[in-house]
């Protein structure tokens, strides 16, 4: 008998959604249309006047880039519960926590990555600075892995309800009204010149602690909602 | 014949599962010995696929008690033990089945001497590896989730409806993998509503209480 | 001592004692609470004097600021059910937690509409995006996800412990948003506006403020007791008790 290694099992539970993501890749890019065409709607409706623009432009990739994410994230374990390897994975004899992060992490690379790799031109089309734009994706890639943490035990507390859309971005706006601000924050400070590293170590010292407790978190909401 | 004074593998003592106050099934009393094979009877709505969820670890225990190898039920205790069967196979269906047997092997490991390859060919699917399973007959879907009992090490299989969606090759086959089990000292708790044929010695059996 | 008291415990804990116990109580406290909230409502808008810069518009803390009080007190009780809910699966507790939320939000929500009302003599405007006030606009949404998140569910049961789940989310939430709406406060806007200083306020002011609160907290208490009378029976239907208490209360011509 061959005993599951713990580092094989966290591989190919990503190495699974990973694969099945790519064979979807259709889906990927939407989350990154649909920011492209929010973040295009914004000049129409306030003007395109650079000055106003410019100090807006922050604020709004930012929050195109969660709204394109809860997308998203309703996904997350909706084909799992669907087809039966959800159970499955709560079944297998490796601990779930790590197994969820792994999902987690998945979900990060293919719906938050090309995100950032498109807000340079989303902020772009907004006139940011160029000098801010490094502030811009460092408080993305701290933002993001915050959400897509958050959103997953979220998601999985909904995970034995029929229609969760509207409901989730309901209990993770009070959730994610920090992340926002100190994201935001930092992107702001950068522009008016002010230091802007405060807001952008609060940032990390959540996402720390999210990362070491948002996995936890979603086993045990995961074997809540599963329980009936 | 199992020696009836040995510690059973599962135990269940007054076993119920309650759901909004009302009792699903149950009290249930029943215990189950490495080389035997229970079936689980009872109506449609009688729980039996609610009992089999429960015993899998997805439901809590709501009354009585339930005891694994005479020691107390929890998680740990169980882990690697138990294969689940159940109505959803716990298929990917964008991919195929050699992948989706990969998959399962990297988080339960395997039996010594059994492949993805070998367990396939057993089960029937021998052409149809590579095949993305949302491509393959039910019957085909339902033989490529019997090669995870093969494949994988447990000693207790739980098999929800196990015959349905399989043609007469197909119940032939489960009931060889089952023989095969319990000849070889594992367990299994069989839900159906269909007479088994099942040549390895009479099968217990478990009436739920309709 | 330490044995008595979890056996009281545990028998309030089910659902028949509770609820005639709550059923005794309930009155008391909605008369309490009654009382003691006429004499605040007499001693904030009758006796209490005018103040030299506000005026009369002030004497909407009697109401604004007891209610946010609660905001925040009931979210900490129905965390704390939650978290014994969840623990001990203690139907009591879910109930306790579950109907808490609705009189909590109701609560915020007062808080929110008179915070508006005095915004607009205070500041011109019905809203400001004011630390304290876009706090309380969060609080309310934790309230309404874990409303939602309760109604979500098919089993009611079910749905209390996942809300239960999120409403300990929420109570970690709580104060990193206070802090962090601070900090974007003062980054945006320079100073805020602070209208109750802690040693400002006179006695004349104060009893009846504090008076108000307790009868917020015996509101709170009567109707929390009705409510989870209302859910016991539901969530007991079939049992004994229950219909017990409905033969009792229905009418001899009905059955008949």
């Amino acid at each position: 008998m061959n005993q599951a290694s713990l580092p094989r099992a966290c591989a190919e539970v990503l190495r699974r959604d990973l694969t099945l993501a790519w064979r979807r890749r259709g889906d990927i890019a939407m989350p990154v249309l649909y920011a492209l065409i929010v973040a295009t709607l914004f000049p129409f409706a306030l003007g395109p006047e650079d000055a106003l623009l410019q100090r807006i432009a922050g604020g709004v990739v930012l929050v195109t880039v969660l709204l394109a994410m809860l997308l998203a994230l309703d996904a997350m374990f909706r084909s799992d519960i669907e087809d039966g390897s959800l159970e499955q994975l709560v079944l297998a004899p490796q601990p779930l926590a790590l197994m969820l992060a792994m999902k987690i992490l998945a979900h990060w690379l293919t719906t938050a990555l090309p995100l950032i790799v498109v807000a340079p031109l989303l902020a772009g089309m907004l006139h940011l600075p160029l000098a801010v734009m490094g502030v811009l994706l460092l408080a993305l890639l701290m933002a993001t892995p915050m959400l897509s943490l958050l959103g997953a035990v979220l998601v999985a507390l909904t995970a034995g309800t029929r229609r969760s859309g509207m409901l989730l971005a309901l209990m993770l706006l009070p959730l994610c009204v920090p992340v926002v601000i100190f994201a935001a924050g930092a992107v702001a400070a950068a522009q008016q010149g002010l230091p802007w590293v405060a807001p952008i170590a609060w940032l990390g010292a959540a996402l720390a602690l999210a990362l070491v407790l948002a996995p936890l978190a979603c086993a045990a909401a995961l074997r809540i909602a599963l329980d009936a | 014949m199992t020696p009836t004074d040995a510690i059973p593998l599962l135990q269940a003592r007054g076993l119920s599962f309650l759901r909004a106050d009302e009792p699903v099934f149950g009290p249930l009393d029943f215990a189950l010995h490495a080389g035997e094979l229970a079936l689980v009877e009872g109506d449609n709505g009688s729980g039996k696929t609610t009992l089999l969820r429960l015993l899998a670890g997805l439901l809590h225990v709501g009354e009585g008690e339930l005891r694994w190898r005479g020691r107390g039920w929890n998680r740990d205790e169980r882990a690697g033990d138990v294969l689940f069967l159940g109505h959803q196979l716990g298929l990917k269906m964008d991919m195929s089945p050699r992948e989706n047997l990969r998959i399962a092997a990297g988080l339960h490991g395997t039996r010594s001497g059994r492949t993805a390859a070998s367990v396939l060919i057993q089960v029937g699917l021998a052409g149809y590896e590579d095949e993305p399973v949302r491509r393959l007959s039910a019957g085909q879907k339902k033989r490529a989730a019997l090669a995870r009992l093969l494949l994988l090490p447990a000693v207790l299989w739980l098999l929800d409806e196990p015959y349905a969606n399989l043609d007469r090759a197909g119940i032939a086959l489960v009931n060889q993998l089952l023989e095969e089990h319990i000849a070889g000292g594992g367990a299994a708790l069989v839900t159906s509503h269909g007479a088994v044929s099942f040549h390895g010695g009479e099968p217990k059996r478990i009436r739920m209480h309709g | 001592m330490s044995k008595w008291i979890p056996l009281w415990l545990h028998k309030l804990g089910s659902p028949p004692i509770f609820y005639r116990f709550a059923g005794t109580l309930r009155p008391w406290f909605l008369g309490l609470a009654l009382v003691a909230g006429a004499v605040a409502l007499y001693g904030g808008l009758a006796l209490a004097p005018a103040d030299y810069q506000q005026g009369d518009a002030y004497r909407i803390i009697f109401i604004h600021v007891p209610s946010a009080w609660m905001g925040l007190f009931i979210y900490g009780v129905m965390a704390v059910a939650s978290f014994v809910a969840l623990v001990w699966r203690i139907k009591l507790a879910e109930a306790v937690a579950m109907e808490s939320a609705p009189i909590g939000a109701a609560f915020t929500f007062i808080t929110l509409v008179t915070g508006s009302l005095w915004g607009k003599p205070m500041w011109g405007t019905w809203w400001t995006w004011d630390a304290r006030l876009t706090s309380e606009l969060v609080l309310l949404f934790l309230y309404l996800g874990v409303i939602g998140l309760y109604h979500a569910f098919e089993d009611r049961r079910q749905g209390a412990r996942a809300a239960a789940f999120l409403a300990i989310i929420g109570i970690i939430n709580v104060p990193i948003v206070h802090f962090s709406v601070n900090w974007w406060n003062t980054l945006h806007q320079g100073s805020t506006v602070r209208i109750l200083g802690p040693s400002k306020i006179s006695a004349s002011m104060l009893w009846p403020l504090l008076t108000m609160m307790v009868a917020t907290k015996l509101y709170y208490v009567a109707s929390l007791f009705g409510r989870v009378r209302a859910d016991l029976l539901e969530l007991e239907s079939g049992k004994d008790w229950v219909r017990r208490i409905a033969t009792e209360n229905s009418v001899p011509g009905e059955q008949a």
